[in-house]
This record gives C-alpha cells, sequence and structure tokens, in this order.
C-alpha cells in the first residue's frame, strides 16, 4: 500500500467531515472502481486523516498544486455536498498565504461567496486537489507530469511520511477507499477582454471585409441546399427513430463540409426546441484538437457526461454506457472531424466510434467527415469499413458559378465589387481548387489593395493584383534578386548538369565551373568557402537542394526550380 | 548647458573612441533596430495595417515573411511592432506571442511556452501545469470562448516557421490557422521563414485554413545603394556628445566609401551577398581595429577585414600541421589525380609516400608505420579526411576507405604560405612525377 501512514490508520472510508456538517456523507457517484480512481479516494481519506499540524507540508503541497490547478473551484461551489473531506489548517505561514490567496481569487471570480463561506474555503482545498487528482489521472501518459508532481513532492514535504504518500509510486495500488464522486470541472480558461470593444467597419470597403472574413459563416450555405437536405434527413430520421446510425462525408478542403453539418444540427436543435422532433444531444470531437487519437474517448466522455477521465477508462465507461439499455432516451448526435486523424495501427478508436451506433440501445448517430472519398477502402480495415457503412456523402468543389454566388450572397447588397472582377476571381480559384476559403481571401486582399488606392469599387486591377500576390512563386524572382556569384553558381550549376548529363553533381565540380565563369565575367575567382557560404544561402533558400553541409565540399546539390525558369530569370536583365 | 555648448564639448579622445565603439557595436552587434528600415517600406505599411487591423478592429489574420536570411525578417517584423506600440489603442490591447522553430522544437513544448505567455489560468509565475493534451484543451477553450469585439487580439509570431510545419500532424499550425479562421477570440498568425517553398510543407488542410497572404523581402540592392548603406551604418548619429570629432568620423567614412581600393573590397562583398548579417561582421572587424592610436577607419583596415572574412578556412587550418601530414595530404591529392576521387586508405596514401621518398626526397625520411597511422588519425580528427560512405567497423584502420576533403586549391594556396616547407615537397606537390 502506497500510504504506509505513520499514523494511525484511521481509514474513513465514509465522509467524516471534521468540520463541514452540511455535506452530505455518503453521496456516491455510480463510477466504477479502476486502480486510479481508488487511488484518488485513498488520497481522499488520505486527507481525511487527523488534524491540522501534522502533516503540513503535505497539505501545502497538495494546495500548491491545486492551486496551479487548470480550474477555480467557481463551478465546484455549487457542489459542495460532493466534498467528502474536510481539510485541517495548515499552521504553516506559506500555507496560509497560500490559501488566503486562493480565497482572494475566489472572492475575485465569484463576489457570491458569503462570510459563511469564507472559512469553508480551506475546505475547497480538497476539490482543489481532487481537481488535481483526476488532472493527474488524465495523463498517466505524460510522465513528466508525474515526475513533476514528484519532484514537487519531494521537494515540498520534508518528513519522511510524507514520501510515502507521494504519487509516483503508482504502481501500487492504494487501498479502496470510498467512491469520491466525480465533479464537473467546468474550466475557465479565457483571454482577457479588451478594454473597449473592437472598432465597428467604418466605410463600404470595411464592412465588405468583414462580410468576407472566413469566419462570418452565414445563416444558411448557399449551394450547398442539396447536401443540406440529405444530411437532415438522414439526421432526422435516425433522431425520430430513436435508432443510431453512421455517415461519412467527404470532400477537399474548403467545401463546407463541417459548415453544412453545423447549419444542419442548428436546424434540427431549433426544431427540438420547437417540439417538433425528440431532444436530442450535439457533441462534436476533431481529430486535428487532440493530441493523441485515443483522447477522442476522454473528449466524447467530457463532452457527454461532464467527466473527466484517462482515455482508457473514458473508453470502458462509453462502453458501458453505449451497450446498456438505460433509461436514457436521448439520441447522441457525434460529429467527428478530421476522421483520418483518429487513425490508429489496430484502428480501435475507429472501431469503436463505428461500432458502438450498431448497439441496439445507444442511439448514436456518428457524422464523420475527412478528405478522401475513398478513405474506408484504403485505410480502414474490413470490419470498421463495413461498420462505417455505405451511407456516403461527397462535397464537390466549388465551380465558379458557386463561388460567385458565395461572394454575392456574402456581400448581400453591398456594392462593393466591380462584377467582373468578381467573376475573374471566381473563375481562377476555381480552376485551381474550388476553395471557396481562397476565394473569400483573395476577395478580402482586394479589398485592402483598393482600399490602399483609394478607389471606389474593387475593380479588375486590384483582383489581378491580389492574384498576383496569392498565387506567386518567388523562385523567379528570388533568383532576379540573388546577388551575382549566386547567379553565376545557378549557371554553373546548369553548366556543369549539362556537362555530366546528370540532374546532380557534387560541390567541387561546380566550384570548377564557377571559377571559370568568374574568370569570363572579369570577376576575382571565388575560393572555396567563399563558394561554400554562397552554395549555403541558396540552399537555405531551397533555391538548390543541398546534402548535409558536414560534407563540406563532397556534397552534391539538385536544382528545385526547373532549369528553364532559372535561365529565364537570369536572362531577363 | 546651452545646445551650442554641449556640441562644443571637447571629450578627451579616449572617451570618444569608447563612445564611438559603443554606439556602433549596438548596431552591428546588438541588431539594433534602424529608426527606418531601408528598402522594405511596402511590406512595412502592409504588415502594419494588417496588425493595426487585428487589434482595432478585431479582425483575424495570417501572414507570411518570406526572405533570404539576413533578409531583415525579424527586424521588419520588431520594427513595425515598435511602430504600432506607440499607438495606445494598440499597447493596451494586443496580446503577444512569441515562438520559434529552434526552441520549441515539439508541439508540446509550444503550448507550454504559449500558455507561460499568455498567462493562462494554469500557469503559476513560470510553471505551465497540465499535460499535453489538457494544454491544448485548454487554449483552444480559452480561445474559442472569445470573441471578435470584446476579447483582446493575440499576436502569433513564429520564428523559423518551416520547423514547425515539421511537427506531427501539423496540429499546432491547424489550430493556430483555424482560430484565425473561426469566430472566436481575433489573432494574427505571423510566420518567418527563409524557405521559398514553404508552403508545400503545409499539409493540405492546414494550407487551405491559411490565408496565403505572403511577403517577401527580397533585396534589390544595388552597388551605389549598398555604399551608402555602409555609409549610414558607419556615420555618427547626430546627437553624439563631441561634435567636432563626430564630423571629423564621419568625413572620415565618405572618403573611405570613395576611395578606390576600399570600393573593390566592397565590391567583392557585394557581389558575394547583399545582407545586413554579412556587411556588419565585415564592419565590425574594420571597427575593431579602431582605438585611440588609429581614431578612423582606412582602406588598409578594410582590405584586411575582407580578406580575414574571404580566407579559406580549411586552407588555414593547413598550416598547423607538420610536415608529415602535409606530405600525406599531397600524397592523398596525388592518388585523387590518378584515380579520379576514388576514396583511398591509409596503406595507399603510406605507398605513394614511400614512392616520393624513394625518387627524390632529400629532407623527408620514412616514418615507422604507427606514425604514420597517429598522422592520419590527426587529419581526421581535423576533418580534413572523412570516411567514405558504408564504412564499417569491420574493416582495420589502416585499410578503411577515406576521401579527402580538401580542394586542390586549397592545398597549393596553403603550400604558398606553409612556413619552412622544404623545397622538394614543395616541387612534389606541383606534379607528382619528375
Amino acid at each position: 500500500m502506497a500510504a504506509s501512514l505513520s499514523l494511525p490508520p484511521r481509514i474513513t472510508h465514509s465522509l467524516t467531515p471534521l468540520r463541514r456538517t452540511n455535506r452530505k456523507p455518503g453521496r456516491r457517484d455510480d463510477v466504477p472502481l479502476t486502480p486510479r480512481s481508488a487511488r484518488r479516494r485513498e488520497s481522499q481519506s488520505e486527507m481525511d486523516s487527523p488534524p491540522a499540524g501534522d502533516d503540513p507540508s503535505r497539505t501545502s503541497s497538495r494546495r500548491k498544486e491545486i492551486q496551479t490547478g487548470t480550474e477555480p473551484v467557481l463551478e465546484v461551489l455549487d457542489e459542495e455536498e460532493e466534498e467528502n473531506g474536510a481539510l485541517r489548517v495548515s499552521r504553516r505561514k506559506s500555507a496560509l498565504k497560500v490559501s488566503s490567496r486562493i480565497r482572494k481569487q475566489l472572492n475575485l471570480l465569484d463576489g457570491r461567496l458569503s462570510s459563511d463561506e469564507d472559512e469553508e474555503e480551506e475546505e475547497f482545498v480538497p476539490s482543489r486537489k481532487e481537481l488535481q487528482s483526476s488532472d493527474e489521472e488524465e495523463d498517466d501518459d505524460e510522465g513528466d507530469e508525474d515526475e513533476e508532481l514528484a519532484a514537487k513532492k519531494s521537494r515540498r514535504s520534508s518528513s519522511s511520511h510524507t514520501k510515502q504518500k507521494t504519487r509516483t509510486p503508482r504502481k501500487t495500488p492504494r487501498k479502496a477507499g470510498p467512491i469520491t464522486p466525480r465533479r464537473h470541472r467546468h474550466a475557465t480558461p479565457s483571454i482577457p477582454n479588451r478594454a473597449q470593444p473592437a472598432r465597428r467597419p467604418g466605410n463600404i470597403l470595411e464592412e465588405a471585409r468583414a462580410r468576407l472574413h472566413v469566419s462570418a459563416v452565414p445563416e444558411s450555405l448557399p449551394c450547398r441546399e442539396q447536401e443540406f437536405q440529405d444530411i437532415y434527413s438522414f439526421v432526422e430520421s435516425k433522431v425520430l427513430d430513436g435508432t443510431g446510425g453512421c455517415m461519412y462525408v467527404s470532400g477537399v478542403p474548403g467545401t463546407g463540409k463541417t459548415a453544412t453539418v453545423q447549419e444542419v444540427m442548428r436546424c434540427l436543435q431549433h426544431a427540438a426546441e420547437q417540439d417538433e422532433i425528440p431532444p436530442f444531444v450535439f457533441i462534436q470531437i476533431n481529430g486535428m484538437k487532440m493530441t493523441d487519437p485515443h483522447q477522442a474517448y476522454a473528449q466524447i466522455l467530457q463532452k457527454l457526461t461532464g467527466q473527466k477521465a484517462t482515455a482508457d477508462h473514458a473508453a470502458a465507461l462509453l462502453e458501458k454506457r453505449f451497450s446498456n439499455p438505460a433509461s436514457r432516451k436521448e439520441t447522441t448526435v457525434l460529429l467527428v472531424d478530421e476522421l483520418d486523424l483518429l487513425w490508429t495501427r489496430k484502428q480501435n478508436v475507429m472501431y469503436n466510434l463505428f461500432d458502438w451506433p450498431t448497439r441496439r440501445h445507444a442511439r448514436l448517430v456518428v457524422l464523420a467527415i475527412a478528405n478522401t472519398m475513398d478513405l474506408p477502402e484504403r485505410i480502414l480495415i474490413n470490419r470498421v469499413a463495413s461498420r462505417l457503412g455505405l451511407t456516403r456523402m461527397s462535397f464537390q468543389p466549388y465551380s465558379f458559378k458557386q463561388l460567385q454566388q458565395i461572394v454575392t450572397s456574402r456581400l448581400n447588397k453591398l456594392k462593393a465589387f466591380e462584377d467582373d472582377a468578381l467573376q475573374l476571381v471566381s473563375r481562377k480559384v476555381a480552376a485551381l481548387s474550388g476553395d471557396a476559403r481562397r476565394c473569400l481571401d483573395i476577395c478580402r486582399r482586394a479589398t485592402e489593395i483598393c482600399e490602399r488606392s483609394a478607389a471606389g469599387l474593387v475593380g479588375m486591377s486590384h483582383v489581378m493584383q491580389a492574384l498576383d500576390e496569392m498565387f506567386s512563386s518567388p523562385y523567379v524572382a528570388a533568383i532576379r534578386s540573388a546577388s551575382t556569384q549566386e547567379q553565376l553558381f545557378l549557371r554553373a550549376v546548369i553548366a556543369e548538369f549539362r556537362r555530366l548529363g546528370l540532374e546532380e553533381a557534387t560541390f567541387q565540380q561546380v566550384l570548377v565551373q564557377h571559377q571559370a565563369l568568374c574568370r569570363v565575367e572579369g570577376l576575382q575567382p571565388v575560393g572555396v568557402s567563399e563558394g561554400l557560404a554562397v552554395c549555403r544561402r541558396l540552399g537555405a533558400c531551397r533555391l538548390l537542394l543541398l546534402e548535409p553541409s558536414r560534407l563540406g565540399v563532397l556534397q552534391r546539390l539538385w536544382l528545385n526550380v526547373s532549369q528553364d525558369d532559372v535561365l529565364f530569370a537570369l536572362k531577363a536583365d | 548647458m546651452s545646445k551650442r555648448k554641449a556640441k562644443d564639448a571637447h571629450l578627451p579622445i579616449g572617451e570618444c573612441i569608447s563612445q564611438v565603439h559603443q554606439i556602433l557595436r549596438k548596431r552591428f552587434c546588438h541588431q539594433q533596430l534602424p529608426v527606418k528600415p531601408e528598402g522594405v517600406e511596402a511590406q512595412h505599411k502592409h504588415l502594419a495595417e494588417l496588425l493595426k487591423r487585428t487589434a482595432v478592429h478585431g479582425e483575424s489574420n495570417s501572414v507570411l515573411i518570406v526572405g533570404p536570411r539576413g533578409a531583415g525578417k525579424t527586424m521588419l517584423l520588431r520594427s513595425v511592432l515598435r511602430e504600432l506600440s506607440q499607438e495606445t489603442e494598440v499597447q493596451k490591447n494586443l496580446l503577444q506571442v512569441h515562438l520559434n522553430g529552434l526552441l520549441q522544437t515539439d508541439d508540446r513544448i509550444a503550448l507550454k511556452e504559449i500558455t507561460r505567455q499568455l498567462q493562462l489560468e494554469n500557469v503559476v509565475g513560470d510553471k505551465v501545469f497540465g499535460s499535453f493534451a489538457e494544454n491544448l484543451t485548454f487554449l483552444l477553450d480559452a480561445l474559442k470562448k472569445g470573441d471578435r469585439s470584446s476579447s483582446r487580439p493575440v499576436l502569433f509570431v513564429l520564428d523559423e516557421f518551416d520547423l514547425f510545419a515539421q511537427h506531427k500532424n501539423q496540429t499546432l499550425l491547424y489550430n493556430l490557422f483555424d482560430v484565425s479562421q473561426s469566430a472566436q477570440a481575433p489573432v494574427a498568425v505571423v510566420g518567418l521563414t527563409c524557405r521559398l517553398d514553404v508552403l508545400e510543407l503545409l499539409e493540405k488542410r492546414v494550407k487551405s485554413r491559411f490565408s496565403h497572404r505572403q511577403m517577401y523581402l527580397l533585396s534589390k540592392l544595388t552597388f551605389p545603394q549598398y555604399l551608402e548603406r555602409i555609409r549610414d551604418q558607419l556615420s555618427l548619429p547626430d546627437d553624439f556628445p563631441d561634435g567636432k570629432f563626430a564630423q571629423e568620423w564621419n568625413a572620415a567614412v565618405t572618403t573611405l566609401c570613395e576611395d578606390k581600393s576600399a570600393e573593390e573590397v566592397l565590391q567583392r562583398h557585394f557581389n558575394s551577398s547583399t545582407d545586413f548579417r554579412s556587411l556588419h561582421m565585415l564592419l565590425m572587424l574594420c571597427l575593431s581595429r579602431v582605438s585611440v592610436a588609429r581614431p578612423s577607419i582606412t582602406p588598409t583596415d578594410l582590405l584586411d577585414a575582407s580578406r580575414f572574412c574571404l580566407a579559406d578556412a580549411n586552407a588555414n587550418m593547413l598550416h598547423g600541421l607538420s610536415i608529415l601530414e602535409l606530405c600525406l595530404i599531397i600524397a592523398m591529392k596525388h592518388l585523387n589525380d590518378v584515380y579520379e576521387g576514388e576514396p583511398f586508405n591509409l596503406q595507399m596514401v603510406h605507398n605513394e609516400f614511400k614512392k616520393f621518398l624513394q625518387r627524390k626526397s632529400n629532407s623527408m625520411y620514412n616514418f615507422e608505420q604507427p606514425i604514420i597511422m597517429k598522422a592520419f588519425e590527426h587529419l581526421q580528427q581535423l576533418e580534413l579526411i572523412r570516411p567514405a560512405d558504408g564504412a564499417s567497423a569491420k574493416t582495420q584502420r589502416e585499410f578503411q576507405l577515406m576521401r579527402l576533403m580538401l580542394d586542390h586549391s586549397q592545398i597549393m594556396e596553403a603550400l604558398q604560405k606553409y612556413p619552412q616547407c622544404p623545397t622538394d615537397v614543395k616541387q612534389w606537390a606541383t606534379s607528382a612525377f619528375a
């Protein structure tokens, strides 16, 4: 047992608050025991043990850690009955200072702290400790966190018996203590607010720019009505029937997949509010916004129930939740964005995500979004692909008419663009990628250029300049603005390639050519070190591709630009 | 003290020289921001407008500044930030996060750094708590809760942007660009990189979210402008305490720039590269010769500094070798000539050396094998030779294949200046036979 206390073993399995009397003892959640939760409860009961003065260092260490916990205890105030143990007040000055700081912060955050709750501030520390402990449980993969905590503990705890309570011996199971109810950890992370609100757009061009920003997604997406209808009917039918299902949405970036799905869900939620369809829960996760595919479980669990758990624990809990025919009546709609990032070698995460909807009582609808149309066939193993099913929807890239319509509907009768300018942008972008984001960004840039040149409407010249800037390839310009020796070196590279008949050469061979060219131009022949410096500069810009420079004169080089482009750039002056 | 009196004040010459050193060193070594960046006015204006719109209107943006090394990207950004910080509205509101791809080599470290710099709630002092996953969720929640009109805008500066594109999944870049394209807290993401092909490094999702706004810092400097720039860099400012000394100094700088030999030297440097950094190194070397005894920069100073800058590193190293090692190098050179660059090993070199000894050596005599081996190892330590590819530890040391890292010209150049080189060795170097 990790906590072999030198103190008399007062195993408090029940809530025996030493100070708080309004705490209901014995309130438990029905969370199944796992070693980690057991550990956490164990630590809770450690907190319940003997009164203040005994382990001030431990308390203060806990407090300090808690203070650094991610959440202030605001919402925990509501759940005070879930506290399962009082904390003794530490007599140490530093701990008192820390606790007064916590108090101050809480006072700042929530003015409704009454005076009688002030004395209970110290007892909120266990909540923080709990937060920190479940904090800890989340990242058992993070060795550094463990070391960090252990280091903190070992630093701060002076007494020997506290060392026994360090969490580092995670392998040793703690005694099964009372089940601690999981609290809702509502983090309040926030970016501070500005002094005055942001300036509103002043003139027409600024207004156009604000409307053309990619983030200003309209209520209803133009040119996606059919897709909207399909997804809407799919989800609505599932919600009405109370069954589950999977749908796979694919399309190149910038075609409005996530936006359409979110619009569908907005409409459905509105309909649910109007009681036209049964209520449902909508959660979304994004494969790119998590650090590891298994975090998906933890995120889904948190968004569904507000519980925080490690990935494995969350997987178990979700499995239980979706397998058991609980009295749950609500359908859950889960949107999984960037599905391909949830790939693992055994594809467990994806398997589970598509398997749960097939359970009878799960009532889970999964909408998966990715970029490749044939992702199920290409990277999913058979059983996962079959569970994903054949309900697929493919979003095509926008055509130029659609892009034009999108921009026009965004501007919404705001006369800022000339028609042919708009058409030029749409055609150009549609020819390249059909990405709505590019189109909007180019239009925005065009308005900036127009504003700077103080013309009225955004015309062809502005749009062409914006297109030039955003589609340009800088290689030719970079070669033209390179120094004389760099240009000679490029010429030497081409000459050497011609001589060898290959597309690669060593620096030594090119140097010979370079020195010959210098003599032809009447410049002083360049030395080896200088030549290496020139070569290195060209390699840094990626005009040339080089081998590692530790090879010195023996490094091979290749051209990263086509020979014609280089000659064109060098000729034009 | 009136201004006129202050200008007429005469400091002792030592004081003047140390002041000169201080001012100029700050310019060359400490990357002092110039009053007005030259040659990049359009980009300066563009960037300033962009950041101002983010700070004032809450409009999210992303931009990449691309330019070769030493082109002045960081300087441009710092000068724009300096200009913006003079407006109270910007200074009070804009939060800044500075990241560098060389320092934050991983997304985990980068997230901790962002959290620390923004002083989010899970930071105490300088310590960030929470795992990678938590930090990410925390940051994303914080930004998501923000709002265009009421949150403070955040400026993310990503130096060495191309290194961030090599992190796993490009998570950080995806999230930053995603925030810049969503209705969340306003952010401005500025990336600085020297690679021209940086867009090819971005994944398609990340690329789609990036606004494709790029600024190129490609200098189009002519030689007269370059001379003008040197003159500016070397001149003393108007508020120098000793006015007369400053005038003399500036006059000397002007004559220096007009001097013929100095111009040749500067032309050579201009041909090699036009960026600030190499220029500063050259001028620093000139400055370090300025002292009380020689209170101005002369063309000879410039010439010496240039020679120092452009000297060949390996040729200088050859001067420190012993005669035996030099002979081995010459033997390797002959082997390279005969076998056209094929790798050699110690035995081959030794044989070549013995051939020289037999034929025409007066001053050298044969050494024992261990001594030759030791000389060979010394050359390997100096990285004048290196093992050829695929050299394994299985072959014996004497038979491991090596390649010579020196060029023909470097060896000949070194031999000319080698102190007390025996003549027969020199002759041997010029031709293997005869």
